[in-house]
């Protein structure tokens, strides 16, 4: 009998063509990267337990679990708030997986693994405000929305997590967005739609930003 | 010919000479310049006739200089982009542009439907309610079509729009609707402050009536003004002007619409780029100065081309140094109307007369007459004659009852002006009467908004700097920004001293509302008729309700309506002002939402798969579903679906089930939620066994069904059906968050986490072991039917495994995180191939389930209860759950309702349907007798008939009884038989087996 491969692929591997999409010759005002290679946990208080899991989530994690609208870098993780009494914690490399994250939050929390239920995009770029303009209904200006500011929002009709991440060396803003796997092809072409006018650089990493 | 502007002037204006256009109307080509719109260079072309009328097609020329022209319409662009009713005062010339009349036939020139004057005197108000009366058949079949082809406006180009429009959001603190010197002013106050402030200007170029009229602000000419002006916002951070872009509505909680023309003035949109963005901009606060409108006084031969508005014939000499006429006459009833003479006396243009209405003139104008030689009349406009090349000669009576005649081929009129206050009045506000203007200014306006300079009845190039500056001031303080605005900018206030005029009696037509041909003869008759209330005068004469929605006739209406009922204006009143400013095109609404884009799709993990596999898919709400995969040589899907059936049947195949909702729900008090929210219980189920559980809405009606599996103590795994995904979600949520707060219970989708397969057939077994860990136990004792639980694959990736069965089939279900599914299905193709596996779609799916009697969304209506269903025996009587008492309701529990049971046709060759209706055999179809329906058919494989379910009243006491199926959609007729609803191994025993 044979053994069998199980190959992991993203649900924009299909859709993402690498490369400049819309408007060339010069720099393109916006840059989508996929983020393909990430652990993403969603992690809910049981009742009446949020300050016992916040305490437990600052032991592991070097720095206070959200509790507003915000994401919050740790050493290995990014906490982001996704509702009252929960977040999601965001890694790589297993550091906090299911496996992991379970017996610490024991008894304070429920899990649910969420990894390959969402696309993570990283959207950046002169022009990257004026393309999530046409997407979503929330003001990005940087005094509004500044670095670390997140949102359980929609984005063309579909639920997505957005928030900014630690701005670009050249001081530019980064957006990061997670989506329903199932709906991120669909949401993709749109983006490729509302970006296409400023140009888009297109491209894949396993690292996460 | 082209090259040959006749009627432009040597030096001036707002144009760049530089850029030669060329274009073409009705054929001709003609050139003109950037910078110019089509109706000024059709004015610098000395064409005077653009149009015919909407009834009477009486032949028209351009009275204004803006969106609220009622004349100078046409189609712009060609084929696919044909742009029907398009303001020739507002389009912007482009190199190639091209235009056409409408409304006649052949031409322009000689309109064969210009004999409907003739007949003028019986289309007046109301004319074709009163005679296309009988028969009323004859309405839609000949009237209405007649009426359409004879009375109409332009032609819409019948073919899908090939350009692109998108939508955008915009936030700030200030927004400012108009450009002019209260707009500038506002934006330079707030900018000033620290605001935020977004301008819209309808206009492609920034400073309103500053650009036709210029003044002297601050010491310096407007035109330096507002280059200083510009260069100032320009330099603040968060200060942005959008011109195209026209503000048309206000919304609740600050939200404004607005729509942007990002590229109207090019032949086509540059690649990649939209022709129109709608923007939906949330502003803490909005200042309205978007101007005022010049209104027409109205009197006979009004609508002749050669009679323009006073301001708009400034505009086109000063802005865009074209001549509307050579001898210009002025007709006005105020002081604003006098620019026109100075500003064509400039330009070197004769002035035939000046008709002021008012009694006294003053001394600088009668000296200004003298020293150009012109008269200056004391009395009115009767009467113009002239015709399409333009108007002729000015009758005039004077006061004191004498009459004389002013040969002119142009005339100028002023009426005074409106304040333009829709945006102000957009939230049902009334608008309220200024005596010293005779014009309705904003009586308040929605939360946020002010109104300033000319929209807020300040006509003073003084009054609107100081108006414009205060109001973006405290918008920006308002908005809670502190900066310094510094000081206003200053300029004189002109005179205004207007006597009101609104009609002039005479002979002949006189028109009020141009587009819509109303007369001031219609409006009077209305009144006789007793159509005097605003609203009724509007909707009889049509009065208003043309593309200019009566921006300026409609005033001019009431004060003519007022005057025949013998009240003032104000008690008269306005009619309801209501969204959109300007026309919007519907492509602008959808944005990018059109074809493949019209909503969102999702795909299940296995879909490129099943594509590379040419499977046809069909969409199940957002999803796009295997339907089927059909194979070479199969002429149709029903023998496709026929033999994925029976290869389940007798082999295995397996189906992409990812679309089910999954829901895990954590937590202590887990069961106890299941318990409140299914009929049946949850919480006794054992770790590693799943159940079949079936909910309720609170009216009792069944809600939805699926499998629900206890993974551990205190972590359940719930499914939805694949359309009740997303309302079960929110339905536990709600139960969760607000009917038992009390309980310890947390719910999360996980709907695209998993790819999930069902595996069907008897030799699922077979291929399950090839892919399964051989340590795991797949025996019918280690792994009995309703188990469910985690094991190994071959390969180092776990799986879930759930021995559930929806085909009657021995069966599971597995599901892996969703980045393996695609690895998941080519695996199953690998190792199911021994045993010649089959991929089945959503058709066979359903045909499988149908024989095995199990409902689905058919039955699943919304107007089922659980014992309809045959499920009544699930329904606890130990604990309580939401629908319980309400599913108690005696109608709910009658026992003549509509329940599920089988029915195939007595003939077995007869084709079913669903939508058939059920009939005791041999009466008469009819509502009285009409005892169900057929909800779910299809042709089952393994009985060799068309088989169906369906909602029969007493069902399932009439087992073996031969009823009538009538289908008057289809016109079928023929005999059913009442069943057994379960077709297929009624005793079970293949699925546990």
């Amino acid at each position: 009998m044979a053994e069998f491969s199980w190959s992991s692929h993203s649900p924009l591997e299909h859709a993402l063509a690498t490369g400049v999409h819309g408007l060339r010759g010069t720099e393109a005002g916006v840059s989508l990267t996929e983020i393909r290679n990430f652990d993403l946990i969603q992690v809910m208080a049981r009742r009446g337990k949020w300050a016992e899991l916040a305490r437990a989530a600052k032991t592991r994690f070097e720095v206070a679990a959200p509790d507003g609208p915000n994401a919050v870098q740790a050493k290995d993780a990014t906490l982001i708030w996704s509702g009252p009494d929960q977040f999601l914690v965001l890694s790589k490399d297993g550091n906090h997986a299911m496996n992991t994250l379970a017996p610490a939050f024991s008894g304070l929390a429920s899990l649910s693994d969420q990894s390959h239920a969402r696309a993570l995009i990283s959207i950046s770029g002169a022009k990257a405000r004026s393309m999530l303009a046409k997407l979503s209904s929330l003001d990005l200006h940087p005094a509004v929305f500044p670095v670390g500011a997140a949102a359980a929002t929609s984005i063309d009709h579909t639920s997505a997590t957005l928030w900014r991440g630690g701005d670009q060396p050249d001081g530019q803003a980064v957006f990061n967005l997670l989506v329903f796997a199932t709906f991120a092809e669909s949401l993709w072409h749109t983006m490729l739609d509302a970006g296409a006018e400023y140009g888009i650089d297109i491209r894949y990493s396993e690292e996460l930003a | 010919m082209a090259g040959v502007q006749a009627n432009r002037l040597a030096n001036g204006g707002l144009i760049d000479r530089s850029v030669s256009l060329n274009f073409r109307f009705d054929g001709k080509s003609f050139s003109g310049f950037q910078g110019d719109t089509l109706a000024s260079a059709l004015v610098a072309n000395g064409v005077k006739l653009v149009g015919r009328s909407f009834k009477y097609h009486r032949p028209r020329g351009i009275l204004t200089a803006g969106s609220e022209e009622p004349n100078a319409l046409v189609e712009l662009r060609n084929g696919a982009r044909r742009e029907p009713n398009t303001k020739a005062t507002t389009a912007e010339l482009y190199e190639g542009l091209e235009a056409a009349s409408q409304n006649r036939w052949p031409s322009l020139r000689h309109d064969f439907m210009s004999v409907n004057q003739l007949f003028a005197p019986i289309f007046v108000a109301g004319f074709y309610y009163k005679t296309f009366m009988w028969p009323a058949k004859f309405w839609e079949a000949i009237y209405e079509p007649a009426i359409r082809r004879a009375a109409g406006l332009g032609r819409a180009a019948g073919v899908a729009d090939p350009d692109h429009y998108d939508k955008a959001w915009a936030h700030c603190d200030v927004l400012i609707a108009g450009s002019g010197p209260a707009g500038l002013a506002a934006a330079l106050a707030a900018g000033r402050s620290g605001a935020r402030v977004i301008l819209c200007e309808e206009d492609f170029a920034l400073g309103g009536r500053l650009l036709s009229d210029g003044g002297t602000i601050d010491g310096m000419p407007a035109a330096e003004w507002i280059s200083r002006t510009l260069a100032e916002l320009a330099a603040l951070p968060d200060v942005r002007l959008m011109t195209r872009t026209t503000l048309f509505g206000v919304y609740d909680g600050g939200t404004y619409g607005a729509i942007e023309r990002v590229n109207d003035h090019l032949p086509s949109p540059p690649e990649h780029q939209v022709r129109q963005r709608l923007w939906r901009i949330v502003a803490k606060r909005c200042v309205v100065a978007a101007g005022a409108i010049e209104r027409p006084i109205v009197f006979a031969g009004n609508d002749t081309p050669g009679v323009m508005m006073a301001s708009a014939m400034r505009t086109y000499v000063a802005r865009y140094a074209a001549t509307p006429a050579k001898r210009v006459a002025l007709f006005t009833n105020n002081e604003d109307g006098w620019r026109t003479v100075e500003t064509a006396l400039g330009a070197g243009l004769q002035i035939a007369a000046v008709v002021d209405a008012r009694p006294d003139v003053s001394a600088a104008h009668r000296s200004l007459a003298s020293k150009g030689g012109f008269p200056v009349l004391n009395g009115s406009v009767s009467a113009v004659d002239g015709g399409k090349d333009g108007a002729r000669k000015i009758s005039v009576s004077l006061t004191g009852g004498a009459r004389a005649e002013v040969e002119a081929d142009g005339l100028a009129v002023s009426g005074g002006w409106n304040p333009a206050v829709a945006l102000t009045s957009y939230h049902r506000g009334r608008p309220k009467w200024q005596d010293d203007i005779a014009a309705f200014v904003p009586d308040g306006a929605p939360p946020g908004m002010v109104a300033a300079g000319a929209a807020n009845g300040a006509f003073g190039l003084g009054a609107c700097l100081g108006q414009g500056f205060a109001a973006g001031a405290q918008a920006a303080r308002d908005a809670g920004r502190s900066g310094k605005a510094g000081s206003a900018p200053v300029a004189e206030d002109g005179a205004f001293s207007l006597t009101p005029l609104w009609h002039v009696a005479g002979k002949g037509k006189a028109f009020v509302d141009q587009q819509h041909d109303v007369t001031a003869s219609d409006i009077e008759l209305a009144q006789r008729e007793g159509f005097e209330s605003v609203e009724h005068l509007k909707r009889y004469t049509t009065l208003g309700m043309a593309t200019d929605q009566g921006k300026g006739s409609n005033v001019a209406g009431l004060a003519i309506m007022a005057a025949v009922s013998g009240k003032s204006i104000p008690e008269t009143g306005t009619t309801i002002y209501r969204p959109p400013y300007v026309p919007v095109a519907i492509g602008a609404f959808a944005g990018h939402h059109r074809d493949k884009n019209f909503h969102a799709t999702r795909l299940t993990p296995s879909h490129h798969w099943a594509a590379e596999q040419g499977a046809i898919f069909v969409d199940t709400g957002l999803w796009k579903r295997a339907q089927w995969y059909p194979r070479a040589g199969e002429k149709d899907w029903l023998e496709s679906v026929t033999r994925e059936v029976k290869a389940v049947r007798s082999g295995v195949g397996f189906c992409d089930v990812s679309t089910l909702g999954k829901i895990d729900v954590h937590g202590p008090d887990a069961g106890a939620f299941l318990d409140r929210v299914y009929i049946n219980t949850f919480s006794n189920l054992a770790v590693g066994k799943a159940r079949y559980g079936l909910m309720l809405r609170e009216d009792g009606m069944v809600y939805d069904d699926g499998t629900t599996s206890r993974l551990a103590e205190d972590h359940y795994f719930l499914t939805t059906t694949t359309a009740k995904a997303g309302p079960v979600m929110q339905h536990l949520e709600f139960c969760r968050q607000v009917l038992f707060p009390e309980l310890d219970v947390q719910l999360t989708s996980v709907s695209d986490q998993w790819a999930q397969f069902s595996i069907a057939g008897p030799m699922t077994r077979d291929l399950l072991r090839e892919l399964v860990d051989p340590a795991e136990d797949l025996s019918n004792e280690g792994f009995p039917f309703m188990g469910a639980r985690e094991v190994a694959l071959r390969g180092g990736i776990k799986a879930r495994l759930f021995r559930i069965s929806f085909s009657g089939e021995m069966a599971f279900e597995i599901s892996v995180p969703a980045r393996h599914g695609d690895a998941l299905v080519r695996n199953l193709t690998q190792a199911g191939a021994p045993f010649g596996v089959t991929p089945y779609g959503t058709e066979a799916l359903g045909v499988m389930r149908i024989e095995k009697g199990h409902v689905a969304g058919p039955e699943l209506s919304g107007t089922t209860t659980a014992a309809d269903l045959g499920l009544g025996k699930m329904m606890s009587t130990k604990k309580d759950f939401i629908g319980r008492v309400m599913a108690g309701r005696e109608a709910l529990v009658a026992a003549d309702r509509q329940v599920v049971v089988g029915i195939k046709p007595t003939d077995k060759a007869s084709r079913l349907r669903s939508g058939a209706h059920i009939i005791p055999k041999g009466e008469t179809p009819g509502p009285g007798n009409d005892q169900g329906y057929v909800t779910s058919i299809c042709f089952s494989p393994t009985l060799d008939q068309w088989i169906g379910l369906g909602l029969v009243e007493r069902g399932r006491e009439r087992i073996g009884e031969i009823v009538h199926a009538h289908d008057p959609l289809r016109g079928e007729e023929y005999d059913v038989e009442l069943c057994n609803p379960v077709f297929y191994d009624p005793e079970g025993g293949r699925q546990r087996g």
